[in-house]
């Protein structure tokens, strides 16, 4: 099923990118396609969020891009995760493993 | 590179790469079509239909990297023109209050730059001395320079590229109907060459010109050029009749040019091969120099008194006791004046202080008021910078208008500052230019960062969630602290400044009651146009200012008459050392005194009473001195004054004087200055052109027209010029010092009215924001007189704070004008108790306004307005 784009807040897009970025620099079709299959096709970024996220997490400087060959041979984009992304992914895990926490709790305790 | 290099400088490679990263994304797609077994077309349109608008997305990509600096600035822009239509009086008051305090720093500012900053007026001023001669051993004062020992200067010395000099003295011309008078300055050769200037019409001197016996030539000013010949461009060639002698005019003088003094008419060459000029005392030049390039003043003296040495030792007599003395020319021109200009820098800065406080507090009342635009657009997303920029640009759009404002009062300020301080030296200069623009600009952004960063960082703080919450009018706290500060400041800031004042004021008084010990009322003063020729004959000389006196002592109103050297009670020193012939005479005990050249019968025109002994009288081989009463108690103290006789040390001029009695002190050095030990040796021609001293029976210048005549028939060749009344004269001489008291009281007078719109402007806020707890408090009973009561007891706290502080800031800055005090103490505390009294009443009246308005509000009016 796939999750509408409006309903995948700006933050948490960001927190995925960052994550799927630390194992190794990818560029962005590759990142969308990573997404969607870690995540079991639940969630399909749309390039019409992915590619300005990309930008503005490179324009904050926890992105470090270079151009470079895809494994076909083409020029592409390649992103990788830069020390200050780093230290921001750990930030955002920790807080919505905690929010997510939280939440349970309340849902647990609630039914 | 950083992101927003390659937006503004690489929009094409910026674009170039973006259209490159879409591309591979949908080449990618195409391929998982293609793979998915797709036909190549049907799989490239479904990839592109798959990832969105391409153009869309780079749009926004585009608008990731976009540098947003010039829309913002005129977004900026135009929300503080918005501003400033909405709340008019809060723009006018800003930009009036800016174009005052900027005007009047930029008009002083010109004045400083003009006077004490930039170099004379000509090419490498800084290379121009002027050097005069000064007998070390005996420290006497600085004397003239011989016209021989200045060409033997010029041609000795290895640091100067020439030397010249000049001197200055009036001359009656006679070619037309009347004598008129015209200030000639002689000059030495090489005269144009020092100051590098050329004549704008004609040409320099020849060498035949500056022979003895050779032709007479002058070159005139541009002022006379027009006031004489119409400015007719066939003046060369022209005749002036000059003492009974031709001289053709050869040039003139680019209108610029008023050296050595501003009244400056013609010059003329003095030959140094001439007679006169070879007598090694004959001392009548001031040397003007200009120093080779790249020499310094400490090598020019150091070669300078190696000449002298030479000299000294072939002419031990008297060059062995002269030493040249070498100044920059620019420091003797305005060292006077440093002082005072630099007293209103301050004064000046101070009212832009004060403007600027003043200003801050109605931003940061405006800025309390927006809080709640403040606070939406905060959470729709905009930054704080982005709202601190907006705040500051509309501070900065008020502070430029005010400082354009700001610049046309500076260029009428300027005009008023040159007619009030036309004495002061190179005021001619004066005139806006870049530099001074540039000052008033860079005015402007310090106000606006000193106002408006202060009112934008404190509205843009980050506890919003309560503000958003609460309604914006019951949230404010009314105490507004750093507000009251500001009033505070300014309030401080007003009584220095005010103590300042009133010091200067009644130390101005205090200087008009003293008694000077001479008559000042009903003397009428003048000069009559003579030439230093006539010095040749001293005994001609004297005869014939002897005759002139007599001849005026029958006219029916005059009283008495005589002549002095210098005028009364005008500041002037004439400090000399001289010798008491009987007596011991002590050389550690030097005797100083002020040598003054009078005539006998000055003392009964000026009404000096004679303590003992007899008065003087003038014969021809025996000199007579009086002395004053200091001279007699310091000097003579215990033995008769009369018989005695001095000598002027120093002096080829006078030798020694039979001293025939004693007269009171008088304060002829200057109104401000005790009485010290004076010496007044009696000779009617000290000079050919001494100050000729009447007294009048009546006003002095209903006499003028037949004095004028009277000495028409007496002396037709001669004119008589600068014909006052004494009190006139006296005036003049402290024109630098009522200057300085006007322009400070004005001063004074404007930061306390900045400082009283203050209190009332903030205290008017605070009424206005407590509306409606003073509307709950008269509704539940309270008496109006003790609303208004807390408010002005409110306003007079602060008030009366900053009248400590004041007083404190008054007390320990009042050494910077203990030399420009008299008679009165510089932390007197009756004037600083009357000022801080003064203070207070007008701060309690611009506290009463707004607590009367407290008072009459209506409750049930403000209780409404929910």
């Amino acid at each position: 099923m796939a999750v509408d784009k409006s309903e995948l807040l700006q933050g948490t897009l960001d927190m995925l990118i960052l994550k799927t970025v630390a194992l190794g620099p990818v560029h962005g079709y590759g990142i969308s396609q990573r997404i969607q299959q870690v995540s079991r096709e639940v969630l399909q970024v749309q390039q019409g969020s992915l590619y300005p996220a990309l930008h503005r997490l490179e324009k904050r400087g926890w992105l470090a891009a270079t151009w470079g060959e895809s494994d076909k041979g083409r020029e592409a984009k390649f992103y990788r995760l830069s020390a200050k992304g780093r230290k921001q992914l750990d930030l955002e895990e920790s807080q919505w493993n905690r929010l997510s926490e939280a939440i349970a709790l309340v849902l647990g305790t609630a039914s | 590179m950083p992101w927003w290099w390659k937006s503004l400088f690489r929009r094409r490679a910026l674009d170039a790469q973006l259209s490159s990263e879409v591309r591979f994304h949908i080449e990618e797609l195409t391929d998982a079509n293609i793979a998915a077994g797709m036909a190549p077309e049907e799989a490239r349109r479904r990839a592109v239909l798959e990832f969105g608008g391409g153009e869309q997305i780079k749009e926004e990509l585009r608008d990731v990297h976009r540098v947003r600096v010039v829309e913002t600035a005129v977004a900026n822009l135009k929300a503080a023109f918005r501003f400033i239509r909405k709340s008019p009086s809060v723009a006018v008051t800003v930009i009036v209050t800016l174009a005052l305090a900027i005007g009047a720093n930029s008009a002083v500012f010109s004045a400083i730059d003009a006077i004490l900053l930039r170099p004379l007026p000509f090419p490498n001023g800084d290379q121009l001395m002027t050097i005069l001669e000064r007998n070390p051993k005996i420290n006497s004062p600085r004397a003239f320079v011989a016209p021989i020992r200045l060409e033997e200067w010029n041609r000795m010395n290895s640091t100067f590229q020439s030397i010249s000099g000049y001197y200055t003295e009036n001359v009656s011309e006679t070619s037309g109907a009347l004598p008129e008078k015209l200030t000639r300055a002689w000059v030495a050769p090489r005269f144009l060459q020092v100051w590098g200037v050329s004549p704008a019409l004609g040409r320099d001197f020849t060498s035949e010109e500056e022979t003895s016996g050779g032709p007479n030539a002058i070159l005139i000013s541009d002022r006379l050029w027009r006031q004489r010949f119409g400015g007719n461009p066939n003046v060369i060639g022209q005749k002036l009749r000059l003492d009974g002698y031709a001289f053709s005019v050869v040039g003139v003088m680019p209108s610029s040019f008023l050296f050595p003094v501003r009244e400056v008419d013609l010059w003329a060459p003095i030959p140094p091969g001439a007679p006169a000029s070879q007598n090694r005392d004959s001392t009548w030049y001031t040397a003007v120099a200009r120093l080779k390039p790249g020499v310094t003043l400490a090598e020019a003296r150091a070669n300078m008194d190696t000449v002298q040495a030479q000299l000294a030792r072939a002419f031990p007599k008297p060059d062995a006791d002269i030493s040249p003395v070498i100044e920059p020319l620019k420091e003797v021109t305005v060292a006077d004046s440093r002082r005072s200009l630099w007293l209103l820098f301050g004064a000046v800065s101070l009212l832009l202080l004060i403007a600027c406080t003043n200003i801050a507090a109605l931003l940061l009342a405006r800025a309390s008021q927006r809080q709640h635009e403040i606070s939406v657009r905060y959470s729709l997303g905009a930054s704080r910078g982005a709202i601190v920029a907006q705040l500051l640009t509309e501070t900065l759009v008020l502070a430029v208008a005010g400082a354009a404002l700001g610049l046309f009062v500076a260029r009428s300020a300027a005009k008023v500052f040159r007619t009030l301080a036309s004495t002061l030296p190179r005021v001619e200069e004066i005139h806006l230019d870049w530099r001074i623009v540039s000052y008033a600009l860079g005015c402007s952004l310090l106000v606006t960062l000193l106002c408006g960063l202060v009112p934008a960082l404190r509205g843009t703080r980050r506890n919003l969630a309560t503000s958003l919450a609460q309604a914006s009018r019951t949230q404010v706290s009314g105490r507004n602290p750093l507000q009251w500060l500001l009033v505070g400041v300014q309030v401080a800031l007003a009584v220095t400044l005010l103590a300042a004042a009133g010091l200067l004021v009644r130390s101005f008084q205090a200087l008009g009651k003293v008694s000077p010990g001479f008559t000042t009322a009903h003397i009428l003063t003048f000069h009559i146009s003579a030439s230093w020729g006539e010095s040749k004959d001293m005994s001609k000389l004297t005869q014939r200012i002897q005759g002139i006196q007599a001849a005026l002592r029958t006219v029916p109103g005059v009283e008495d008459a005589a002549i002095s050297a210098t005028l009364p009670g005008v500041p002037n020193q004439y400090q000399t050392e001289l010798k008491v012939t009987e007596g011991e005479n002590d050389p550690q005990h030097k005797i100083i005194a002020e040598s003054r050249f009078v005539s006998p019968s000055y003392f009964s025109t000026m009404r000096i009473p004679l303590m003992a002994g007899e008065m003087c009288r003038e014969q021809p081989n025996l000199l007579h001195a009086m002395v004053n009463r200091s001279f007699a108690n310091t000097y003579l103290s215990g033995s008769p004054a009369s018989g005695r006789h001095v000598t002027l040390l120093g002096s080829t001029f006078v030798q020694s004087a039979e001293v025939r009695g004693v007269v009171a002190d008088a304060r002829e050095e200057g109104l401000n200055r005790e009485p010290g030990p004076v010496v007044y040796w009696c000779m009617s021609a000290p000079m050919p052109d001494p100050d000729y001293l009447l007294r009048t029976a009546g006003d002095p210048m209903t006499m003028a027209e037949t004095i004028r005549k009277k000495v028409h028939e007496i002396e037709p060749n001669r004119s008589v010029f600068e014909l006052a009344p004494l009190e006139m004269q006296l005036g003049a001489a402290f024109v630098e010092n009522r200057l300085r008291t006007v322009l400070l009281a004005f001063f004074a007078a404007t930061a306390v009215a900045l400082a009283c719109i203050g209190l009332y402007g903030t205290l008017s806020y605070a009424v206005s924001v407590r509306q409606r707890e003073v509307g709950l408090r008269l509704a539940l009973g309270a008496l109006r007189g003790k609303i208004v009561r807390h408010f002005l007891l409110q306003g007079l706290k602060v008030a009366a704070i900053g009248c400590a502080v004041g007083w404190a800031l008054a007390v320990s800055s009042s050494q910077l004008l203990s030399g420009m005090l008299y008679g009165v103490s510089s932390s007197d505390v009756a004037t600083l108790a009357s000022v801080v009294t003064g203070v207070l009443v007008v701060a309690a009246i611009a506290s009463l306004v707004p607590a009367l308005r407290a008072a009459r509000l209506d409750p049930m009016h403000v209780l409404r307005e929910e």
